[in-house]
């Protein structure tokens, strides 16, 4: 069926080379290039599966209560990550308010959501025909979803609004905070490979079942 | 001297974009649409058209930085009077206040990454225009690294975002987004979309 399993070839350069088993905590790296090609890592769809799901509990309280209340001269003004993006939207910056509700709002939802999805079906081991394209869907929203740079942006503001009036920290920005390390584990406990390679298998036990 | 390492390409292989899986060429049907039989992502020797596609976009995320740098991008009114601020400004007004950290982290994110983007793409792409042979793996990192710092730049519309939501006291003071914000952005999308369709295996053909 597959005559190319002992070979590999590096994404970043294409070089050619037979494929090493590595042990779980080691890590691959191109000869020629450098590029990490794999890293294997411990328990990978469990772990997946069990940091998507808390990240998906903490999703709603995090986009939509409130994160900063600022109190100056009487008046005080909160708002939540949704906020934001409404802001936008009512001083006409349409393009940028569609960027930031899909980079900051829409995004990590569709990827917590594809890898939880993903991890579950794995994990119970049932086949579905939409797995490979939902796992694949959600390599490409790795670039864009940016909850970790919405992060340091609350920070900055943070400073920046700090000599013009009090501000006071609400619910909303703890769980952002959640959010955020979940998100990122979720990254650093996915071993990409393994995915595949489970999926692959899945796929041609199924296809002997039928046969 | 230069020792000749094998690629899939020459070698018969084709390997997926997506899911990383090696397929032999031989094996394949004849067919003009390919797919990968793991994760059904049309194949591909190269990404098509990556190099004139990524000098369109690099080109595009030049003339854009112009306008992005020298219109403002927030407006700030304080009791009635009305302040307009670029990005240097912005980080001007930090170096003054003495909130060095932060003056240098917006200085990083939103003008020398974008920056450091656009001529490290413009590196590479003149290395396989010209086949330069040398420092490709040296290129190679830097390429992983503009995909990475890539999303960084959206810091200040965040910011920005952030800003004109919170500070929204009526007459007293009010911050709100400026154009500059949509040329910014338009900038940060182009050299991601840029490293995004740029095929690194390109840099080694040659």
């Amino acid at each position: 069926m597959n005559p190319s399993n002992h070979l590999t070839a590096c994404p970043a350069c294409d070089l050619l080379m037979e494929t090493i088993s590595i042990k779980q905590g080691e890590k691959a790296v191109c000869p020629r290039c450098e590029t990490l090609l794999r890293q294997a890592k411990t328990h990978s769809i469990t772990k997946v599966l069990a940091i998507t799901s808390s990240a998906l509990i903490a999703y709603i309280p995090a986009i939509f209560t409130p994160l900063l209340t600022l109190k100056t001269m009487g008046l005080a003004q909160s708002g939540s990550i949704f906020d934001t993006f409404l802001s936008f939207y009512h001083q006409k910056y349409y393009f940028v308010a569609v960027l930031v509700f899909v980079t900051s709002i829409f995004f990590p939802l569709l990827k917590l959501s594809l890898l939880f999805f993903v991890s579950l079906q794995l994990k119970i081991g049932v086949y579905s025909r939409s797995l490979p394209l939902l796992f694949r869907i959600s390599h490409y929203l790795d670039e864009w979803g940016m909850p970790d740079v919405y992060l340091i942006a609350v920070c900055v503001s943070i400073i920046k609004v700090s000599n013009l009036a009090t501000v006071e920290y609400n619910i909303g920005l703890f769980c952002f905070i959640f959010l955020v390390f979940m998100t990122r584990a979720s990254v650093s406990a996915l071993d990409t490979h393994l995915f595949w390679n489970t999926i692959e298998n899945m796929k041609k036990k199924l296809r002997h079942i039928k046969k | 001297m230069i020792v000749t390492k094998p690629s899939a390409m020459s070698a018969g292989y084709l390997s997926c974009h997506d899911c990383g899986k090696l397929l032999q060429v031989k094996l394949l049907p004849n067919r003009s649409a390919l797919c990968c039989p793991r994760c059904y992502a049309s194949v591909h020797f190269r990404k098509p058209h990556s190099i004139s596609k990524v000098w369109a976009l690099v080109i595009t995320a030049m003339i854009l930085f112009i306008p992005a740098n020298i219109l403002p991008i927030m407006r700030v009114d304080f009791l009635g009077v009305v302040d307009y601020s670029t990005i240097m400004d912005g980080i001007i007004y930090f170096f003054h206040e003495k909130e060095y950290g932060i003056g240098l982290i917006i200085l990083i994110a939103s003008v020398l990454v974008p920056l450091f983007k656009i001529i490290g793409m413009l590196i590479i792409l003149l290395t396989i225009k010209f086949k330069w042979r040398r420092g490709l793996r040296h290129k190679t990192a830097m390429f992983h690294f503009i995909e990475f710092i890539g999303r960084w730049s959206m810091l200040d519309v965040f910011v920005i975002a952030l800003m004109s939501c919170l500070v929204d006291f009526g007459r007293i003071s009010s911050t709100m987004a400026a154009p500059a914000v949509t040329y910014f952005s338009s900038v940060v999308i182009c050299t991601m979309f840029a490293a995004l369709t740029f095929d690194s295996r390109l840099l080694w053909d040659a």
